[in-house]
């Protein structure tokens, strides 16, 4: 099963600038009309979704896409398939709760957003860093072991410990600060908070990825033994991917608690650090485009699940039943995801002749 | 052995001081300065037993998974589900025919039989995709853990420990002095150590089968070679598939055993795949010493932990296992990865 | 080839120096009980080009597998420019003038053939970890770009490497070679597979490389190693057997029944 993520354009040639300056189309010409449709279609949202569409649907789809994003970039560009994002996301989401002010007030400090939002996501990203330099001295399967289990050991400690983590019941009330006089919780600016770290994040992720970081890292994941004989610290380089990652996850985990307004042990508990899995291995590991796609696909069918379910006659709590079997069938017969579905029609419909002059492309 | 202690001859040296420590600390009646120190000692001796029996547990399911992993390279996560299912399944046998004991081969068979489906249906058409393997095993774990959801519910079954084995036995092992003069001995649950029992000699005879018989060393042969070895003629596909199936049935009955320990519900199988995720990087990949030495190391750090310090007990089970990665990452016995 | 005249002038004084480029002392390696390589001593003058020879299995890509530093030695040093190496992971030797071609193409197959050559200029410079992509007036990507016409490989520039034929790929592989500031190359078996016309170019490549570039060349094929080497070391059984000009080497008896004519050792 290739994961390989391939980007699509290779370096500029040099001597691009003096062969064609005029002629060469700015880099916005270059994007491609459906990516323009679909952010004409996300902006103008608010206009005519309900709140429920909004706030839930794509809320949760952002925030989800953002995290597995995240185990994306160190999966397709990487080659190291990490567990640990939710846990990542998780440890950001409660420090938000622990610093800023919540409804714990035994626990919570109060500090102020500008204060608690860099120490969160500096936290998390420092946790996730020093994960990697366990993780990267594994490979492959090893690499989903050692990050699982350390996932767990996170899941179990916040369960049991009372004085930070507030144990079993977690932190309640937390809010987004008030800033420019807007409620930052209310569905629509939410709405476009969350759409917005989502593009940002997604361009991060594509604009690194032909950077010579993230070159690089695609190199390491080809042929680590070549990149250290070319001179790169190979092992160095995916802590730092870790890092990178891991920096992503912890502004999914801060959105996450927003949302919610509350964090639990459960937040980032087993089956949904599985689940982030499940949502990038359906949208696809290749493109930065997938987890979004996968995450629309796993929310739609967690919100309107139940409710097909009943219609059928059967049981409403069994469409965790139907995610499974759903994913067993993506890796069975698509192990690319819809994108390697979509890749594949798309090689079809260029091999098919054309309707009009009966020539193929 | 003797070549472990010629090697490195200051760390054996510690390790043999340890282990007379802790045999003073088992064996001998304890000084009053030491009961103030560390608790009465049948606190701690309860403490060392649990872990030690709770260490032959892991050690049924980690042992399955750590040969199919270690000696075919197949990434079975549903081994945890395989767990579950053989607990409630033999819940179910001991629950209708009274009998404790009829369970185990008949779960045996059972999970033998998915496990033999599943080396069909999955890893033999993905054969050389770990990755894929290990998706799809997720998947599964993910719908067989929804499927015995909607069928025994979300409440926690015991097994009844049958009558021949219940209440406690009294063990050779001093926990006090009474003033008379007469040592006061442990007493402890009397199916815990039938089941400690049972797991060495299994244990035992896994080891001798793999390391001392024609078919183990055809398995290992197999597992460093796999298509030369296919290409001499002997019936390997046929070996391999009795390796997956033996490993699944060990799973199965480690549930029945957990059923009678503990108790079976759901999340129990997620947490002892994870166990046996952390059993094999501690004690390393694909070696019967190691998953007994990971076991009991594991074991005895989570009961320890829960004992003296029971809000830190997982953290303590997971320093154990980045301190293993972090210097030696193939595992105590692993090869080099 | 003018990206390799560019070499800053610190490098080409100290090729001129009294310090050797290369320098083993006593390398052995040992699997199991088997000596790949027994005590090994040669030495490597700056600019020099050494080929050194032997029959499958004498060990010669084990030596160089010390050299770059994928194994460690069992014991004996290794000095790289006066710097003592032996224990530096492969990285860091790379950083201080080595570079290496390999036996069987190690390749990304996923990157096109300017991305390949850019990470290899990018490997030996200072921002490595760059989160900025390069501007169209990037120093590295013209230098990248003079190397891929240096190997004749600008038609195929922008195909990724899993396109390429294996002529191209051989190509590429000395491209990355010599990307950043070599000094000293070590080719292993440059010529395998390749069609007469093409080992007639790499004899050409090697013999025209600016002469404050040393290499050290494995090759079967004696026509192209005794033509672009000065100087020959041949090993059998993991052992410096003789060294010698090539002419030398050529006529030695002792040599001739071993390995150009005789059976193998």
């Amino acid at each position: 099963m290739a994961v390989a993520a391939r980007t699509r354009s290779t370096l500029p040639a040099s001597n691009a600038s003096v062969a064609a300056p005029a002629l060469a189309p700015p880099w916005f010409a270059r994007i491609p009309a459906g990516l323009w449709l679909a952010a004409a279609v996300l902006l103008t949202m608010p206009a005519y979704a309900n709140t429920f569409i909004l706030f839930q649907v794509f809320g949760w789809t952002f925030i989800l896409g953002i995290i597995s994003l995240s185990l994306m970039f160190l999966a397709g560009y990487g080659g190291m398939v990490s567990l640990i994002q939710m846990t990542v996301a998780g440890l950001a989401g409660y420090m938000v709760a622990i610093l800023g002010p919540s409804g714990t007030d035994q626990i919570s400090l109060g500090l102020s957003w500008w204060i608690y939002l860099p120490v969160a996501l500096a936290v998390a990203t420092l946790f996730g860093t020093l994960v990697g330099t366990l993780a990267v001295r594994t490979e492959g399967i090893y690499t989903i072991m050692i990050t699982l289990a350390i996932a767990s050991a996170f899941f179990y400690f916040t369960r049991q410990n009372y004085t930070i983590f507030n144990g079993y019941n977690g932190f309640t009330l937390v809010r987004p600060p008030e800033l420019f006089g807007i409620d930052w919780r209310q569905p629509v600016p939410f709405y476009y908070l969350a759409l917005g770290c989502a593009a940002l994040c997604y361009g991060a992720v594509v604009y690194v990825s032909r950077a010579p970081f993230g070159l690089a890292l695609q190199g390491i994941r080809d042929n680590a033994r070549r990149m250290a004989a070319l001179g790169y610290n190979v092992t160095a380089h995916r802590i730092l991917a870790y890092s990178f990652a891991s920096a992503l996850a912890a502004i999914g985990g801060v959105l996450l608690v927003w949302q919610n307004g509350q964090i639990a042990p459960g937040t980032a508990g087993i089956p949904a650090v599985i689940d982030i899995l499940v949502i990038a291995v359906v949208g696809g590991l290749r493109r930065p485009i997938g987890p979004f796609i996968g995450a629309l696909i796993y929310v739609v069918l967690s919100s309107f699940a139940p409710d097909i379910l009943t219609a059928f006659g059967l049981e409403p709590d069994r469409f965790k039943l139907i995610v499974g079997l759903g994913f067993l069938a993506a890796v069975f017969f698509s192990p690319d995801g819809v994108l390697g579905l979509w890749d594949r029609w798309q090689a079809s419909r260029a091999r098919r002749a054309d309707p009009l002059t009966g020539r193929t492309r | 052995m003797t070549a472990f202690v010629q090697r490195r001859p200051i760390a054996s040296l510690l390790i043999a001081v340890l282990v007379a420590f802790l045999a003073w600390l088992i064996l001998a009646p304890w000084p009053p300065g030491v009961t103030a120190v560390m608790g009465p000692k049948r606190v701690f001796l309860a403490a060392i037993l649990s872990g030690v029996t709770l260490g032959a547990l892991y050690f049924l399911v980690a042992s399955g998974f750590t040969l199919i992993f270690g000696l075919m390279r197949n990434v079975n996560l549903a081994h945890g589900s395989l767990y579950l299912l053989g607990g409630y399944l033999g819940f179910e046998v001991a629950d209708r025919t009274g009998s404790w004991l009829l369970a185990f081969p008949i779960v045996f068979i059972a999970t033998a039989l998915i496990g033999i489906v599943l080396q069909y249906v999955v890893f033999r058409r993905m054969e050389g995709e770990e990755l894929r393997q290990t998706l799809v095993t997720i998947g599964l774990s993910i719908v067989l853990a929804d499927l015995m959801l909607a069928i025994w519910g979300g409440r926690s079954y015991q097994i009844l420990t049958p009558d021949f084995l219940a209440g406690p036995m009294e063990l050779p092992l001093v926990t006090a002095v009474r003033p008379n003069g007469d040592y006061v001995y442990l007493r402890y649950p009397r199916v815990r150590i039938w089941i400690l029992i049972a797991a060495i000699v299994l244990g035992l005879a896994m080891w001798f089968v793999i390391n001392r018989t024609r078919i183990g060393m055809l398995i290992r042969a197999g597992v460093d070679d796999r298509e030369m070895l296919a290409a001499s003629g002997l019936p390997v596909q046929a070996v391999f598939v009795a390796v997956f199936a033996f490993g699944a049935g060990l799973a199965g009955i480690a549930g029945i055993v957990g059923g009678t320990f503990q108790s079976l519900s759901p999340g129990e199988d997620t947490r002892f795949l994870l166990a046996s995720l952390v059993v094999v990087i501690v004690g390393g990949m694909g070696s019967i010493t190691g998953a007994a030495l990971g076991a009991l190391i594991v074991g005895l750090t989570e009961q320890i932990g829960l004992t003296y310090a029971p809000t830190y007990s997982v953290v303590f089970t997971f320093l154990l296992m980045a301190a293993v990665l972090a210097f030696r990452p193939q595992g105590l016995m692993g090869r080099r990865l | 080839m003018n990206v390799l005249e560019s070499a800053p002038p610190s490098t080409r004084l100290a090729s001129v120096g009294a310090t050797n480029a290369l320098e083993l002392r006593g390398v052995t390696r040992m699997f199991g009980a088997l000596a790949a390589i027994a005590d090994v001593t040669l030495t490597v003058r700056p600019g020099e080009r050494r080929a050194v020879l032997g029959s499958n299995g004498a060990g010669k890509t084990t030596l160089f597998n010390c050299i770059t530093g994928d194994i460690l030695p069992t014991s004996g040093t290794i000095r790289l420019f006066g710097e003592d190496v032996t224990r530096f992971p492969p990285y860091e030797r790379i950083r201080r003038g080595l570079r290496r071609t390999y036996q069987i193409s190690l390749l990304f197959p996923g990157l096109s053939v300017a991305d390949s050559v850019y990470l290899a200029c990018r490997g030996v410079s200072r921002w490595r970890y760059s989160l900025l992509r390069p501007r169209a007036g990037d120093p590295l990507l013209a230098r990248a770009d003079e190397l891929i016409e240096a190997v004749h490989l600008t038609p195929a520039r922008d195909r990724l490497v899993c396109e390429l034929s294996y002529g191209q790929q051989r190509q590429l592989e000395i491209a990355l070679a010599l990307a950043g500031a070599p000094r000293l190359i070590l080719f292993d078996e440059p010529a395998a597979g390749l069609s007469p016309a093409e080992r007639r170019e790499l004899v050409e490549i090697l013999t025209n490389l600016p002469r404050h570039i040393g290499f050290v060349i494995i090759e079967h094929d004696m026509d192209v190693a005794l033509r672009v080497a000065e100087s020959v070391t041949m090993l059998h059984n993991g052992r410096v057997f003789k060294e010698g000009a090539p002419g030398e080497i050529e006529d030695d008896p002792e040599v001739q029944a071993l390995y150009l004519g005789g059976a193998h050792g």
